[in-house]
């Protein structure tokens, strides 16, 4: 067996980095070189010399860090060589953009997962299975118990709940990027035919969805809105950031909900202090991941971004696939 | 109908946060439904069946011996989730392929009177195939009603005054009504539900239940500027609040937590079957210390409380007395209307007698209570001081105008505490919460000094904050020092102010005290671990008190 320091890909200050390349993925630090699976904030930051990344996430990094910085744009499944290492995108499923990113060199394959998900999902490319010998698997919901319903389902709920309280205004919180546009196209296919208006940050990440060709609901901004009467039986997507504190006293009769994979917890719902939780993931459920991974017919495999140790635990014992450790 | 609303019902229960919403939810629900399976909504909302079938474990090993599915892998869910039902219910969402025709109509009657009590006669063999069996054919939204009823822990944050009042919004019948129906014990029946909801209000049948009790709210200051001589005065006694019953010649005992418990007092049944008089006493259950004419601590009460059929030696060894403060009804007649100083006049006339009488005396179970009389409230605040030399909580004050009304009504009955005692205390142990706290670091071990070393002397659940708790919790993750399974060990550095209702001897615990009702009532942010108390404190603390 290779110890680690031979591994193509390990963890150095927290963050994957490929020393062979001198490339960082995701990086939370400003580095020079980074490559970028998405455009949440906990995936890039700024100050990078160089950042490389799909088209659709560039175009999101810019709106979210300025477009002074250096960013060079590949498409999915376009080769590219850094220090005669061949890398590619492939799309992960997880939001507009977002990519699995796969390191070959000398026959030996890497596969970054990113964030990612199964589900389908209108707003972005399906997740692409990628044969690897090595994965490194993001493992947010890595039991379980953590069995996505289909999101139509979600979507019918989600409308049932504002239609049944037609005196009240609907509050449905959300990550601005991805799980807001995910939502409003799902919404805009079920029986709710009421207005839906967006918060700015929304509002803006709406705009680039639609100027890059997907199909997104038009929204009013809820900072345009006249009367506060108007907003009766209608639904307002805010970030989750307003959730707390003065911001909710500038609507009257409210009901609120939080849209989360971690909604399908009782207890994290209770405790959440929304009225309401909506089980709705951008990523993989526990069976999403077990497919991923036999999929991808990896040989060996690593986690991050969760707790794993169930996860790991299980391929081991149930799977007979290998599981690696990073060194911290 | 079916399981399937009552699923949806308990969905919304669970997630509306307005009181006035719940109760329009209700009064649809009941509304919608047949009058047995609204019974038995109500039997389950106010909690009054937490028969468990089986236990958590059992479900648990049970879904891991059927799926061949990992014991740790499920343990390790349930660090997560904090309760068993809902681990099983989540886990069986990756289960559904296998699914038989679908029990989508079943009703709550069916399930709750039939499918779900025929599971104990069978063999154990035969009731996992059972459970198996249900599991697949259950409809998906249903799974966790099901299993939270398998396991007795169905619980949703409905009080029995909720549900009394949308009863009482749905037929326009006064709550204290309704509540008066829904006491003691329920049966869930057509007949139940049709009396609970009957307009016509049959005192017949009100007979056998016990009244609402009144209850006394937390003293305010502006009571102080009434004269004395309004109030009654009573000692506050530490034990269980009762109504004993004698109507046509049946004695019962009824707890305010509406639970009918003459099988654990049967000494006193007996006795008070003797006396000739109907009536409704309210009073206190306590276990007596007759040499001294004082009550003996709780502990030895809950040694009665949950013993039905006490054998005779028990008797002896814990001796009870029923303490009346007030008289309700007396031959048929509700007196609570009149007042307070006139029905204390008809206790004593009825009551008195009896306790002297040679024949059928029954002064070693029965006395009535002891009025105190304070000559101004500097001297009611002395009495209280002393409350705990004779082993009370502290003083009872008592409207003397006041008619007997329900609830906590203010301005009738206060309760006028000793206060708490307290000590600083370092944080030294965390361990993980259940339930709504699962996932959290919510109950914590406190230590005091004793010389150079923290010795525990107490464990705590209650007196933070949500936001405290997340900050607190916050704070553990990064300052544990080890981990023994759920429990940590933590750096000490944080200081508590820990009260409690009393402190005594205890043989069992390392620091050589025990204390009653220990909680959190400040986080002392303020204090390094070098000023918390020290046991030596703790034992001049017990030594002034006794």
């Amino acid at each position: 067996m290779r110890t680690k320091q031979e591994y193509l890909i390990r963890y150095k200050d927290r963050n994957l980095y490929c020393e062979l390349a001198d490339i960082w993925i995701d990086p939370s630090k400003p580095v020079k070189q980074a490559l970028i699976t998405h455009a949440h904030f906990d995936h890039f930051t700024f100050g990078c010399e160089e950042y490389i990344s799909t088209r659709e996430t560039a175009i999101l990094l810019k709106e979210r860090v300025g477009d002074n910085i250096k960013i060079k744009t590949f498409e999915y499944g376009e080769e590219f060589k850094i220090n005669g290492i061949n890398i590619s995108f492939h799309p992960s499923g997880h939001i507009l953009g977002s990519s699995q990113i796969r390191f070959i060199f000398a026959e030996e394959k890497w596969l970054i997962s990113g964030d990612y998900k199964l589900q389908k999902d209108e707003t972005c490319k399906q997740y692409e299975i990628v044969k690897t010998d090595y994965l490194i698997s993001e493992c947010t919901f890595g039991l379980p118990i953590f069995k996505w319903d289909e999101t139509n389902k979600i979507a019918n709920d989600i409308s049932k709940w504002i239609t049944n309280s037609p005196e009240k205004t609907s509050l449905l919180f959300c990550y601005s990027l991805g799980k807001a546009q995910r939502l409003l196209n799902e919404i805009s296919q079920t029986n709710f035919k009421g207005n839906i208006y967006s918060h700015d940050s929304i509002h803006k990440m709406n705009n680039i969805y639609k100027k890059l060709g997907i199909d997104i609901k038009d929204t009013i901004k809820i900072e345009n809105k006249k009367k506060i009467d108007e907003l009766k039986g209608s639904l307002i997507l805010l970030p989750p950031s307003l959730s707390k504190g003065s911001y909710l006293k500038n609507f009257k009769n409210i009901q609120t909900a939080f849209a989360s994979g971690w909604m399908s917890i009782r207890a994290l719902r209770k405790r959440s202090g929304y009225d309401k939780g909506f089980a709705i993931s951008d990523h993989a459920d526990w069976e999403g991941i077990l497919e991923v991974v036999k999929k991808s017919e990896a040989k060996n495999v690593f986690f991050h971004h969760g707790d794993s140790e169930a996860l790991s635990k299980y391929l081991v014992e149930k799977e007979s696939i290998n599981v690696l450790l990073f060194g911290k | 109908m079916s399981l399937k609303k009552f699923s949806e019902l308990f969905g919304d229960l669970d997630s509306i946060n307005s009181t006035n919403n719940k109760i329009e939810v209700l009064k649809n629900y009941f509304l919608s439904n047949d009058p047995i399976d609204n019974s038995w909504a109500i039997y389950l909302l106010t909690g009054k069946s937490n028969k468990r079938f089986i236990s958590g474990r059992y479900l648990k090993n049970l879904f891991s011996h059927i799926y061949d599915y990992p014991q740790w892998l499920i343990d390790k869910c349930y660090l997560k989730v904090g309760d068993s039902a809902e681990v099983i219910t989540l886990l069986l969402k990756n289960k559904t392929d296998s699914r038989k025709k679908k029990l989508s109509n079943i009703s709550l009657n069916e399930l709750l009177s039939e499918t779900i009590p025929s599971l104990s006669k069978l063999n154990e063999e035969e009731k996992n195939l059972e459970i198996k069996n249900l599991w697949e054919r259950l409809p998906e939204d249903n799974h966790l009603i099901f299993n939270k009823i398998l396991t007795g822990t169905f619980r949703v944050g409905v009080s029995i005054g909720l549900i009394t009042k949308s009863i009482s919004k749905l037929i326009n019948i006064e709550e204290e009504i309704i509540s008066h129906r829904l006491m003691g014990d329920f049966k869930p029946s057509i007949d139940s539900y049709e009396f609970l909801i009957n307009k016509n209000i049959n005192l017949q049948e009100l007979n056998s239940k016990p009244f609402p009790f009144l209850l006394a709210n937390t003293i305010e200051n502006k009571i102080f500027k009434n004269s004395i001589n309004d109030f009654q005065f009573e000692w506050k006694y530490d034990g269980i609040r009762m109504q004993l019953i004698k109507r046509s010649g049946n004695v019962s005992l009824w707890t305010r937590g509406q639970e009918l418990v003459n099988e654990s007092f049967p000494e006193l049944i007996e006795k008070m079957s003797h006396i000739k008089d109907d009536f409704v006493l309210d009073g206190e259950l306590l276990v007596w210390n007759f040499k001294e004419q004082i009550a003996f601590d709780f502990s030895l009460l809950q040694k009665r409380i949950n013993r039905k059929s006490p054998s005779r030696s028990i008797q002896i060894k814990y001796p009870i007395i029923f303490i009346a403060y007030d008289l309700l009804e007396i031959n048929g007649i509700d007196i609570r209307e009149i007042k307070l100083e006139n029905r204390r006049i008809e206790l004593e006339k009825h009551f008195s007698k009896w306790q002297n009488k040679t024949e059928n005396n029954i002064s070693y179970i029965f006395k009535i209570c002891d009025l105190i009389f304070p000559k101004d409230w500097p001297d009611a605040l002395t009495y209280k001081e002393k409350s705990r030399e004779n082993n009370t909580e502290g003083l009872i004050i008592k409207k003397k105008t006041s008619i007997y009304s329900s609830g906590r009504k203010k301005g009738i009955w206060w309760k006028y505490k000793v206060d708490p005692m307290q000590l600083d205390a370092v944080l030294i142990y965390a361990k993980a919460g259940s339930g709504r706290r699962a996932g959290l670091y919510t109950d914590y071990s406190f230590a005091l000094w004793k010389d150079q070393e923290l010795i525990k002397f107490a464990s705590a659940y209650s007196g933070l904050t949500n936001i405290e708790i997340k900050e607190l919790d916050k704070w553990i993750r990064k300052n544990t020092i080890e981990k023994f399974g759920p429990v940590r060990s933590l750096k000490p550095e944080m200081v508590f102010e820990i009260s409690f209702e009393k402190i005594q001897i205890s043989k069992r615990h390392k620091s050589g005290i025990a204390v009653r009702f220990p909680r959190i009532t400040k986080w002392r942010k303020d204090k390094k671990i070098n000023d918390a108390d020290s046991l030596e404190n703790a034992f001049e603390l017990m030594k002034k008190i006794s």
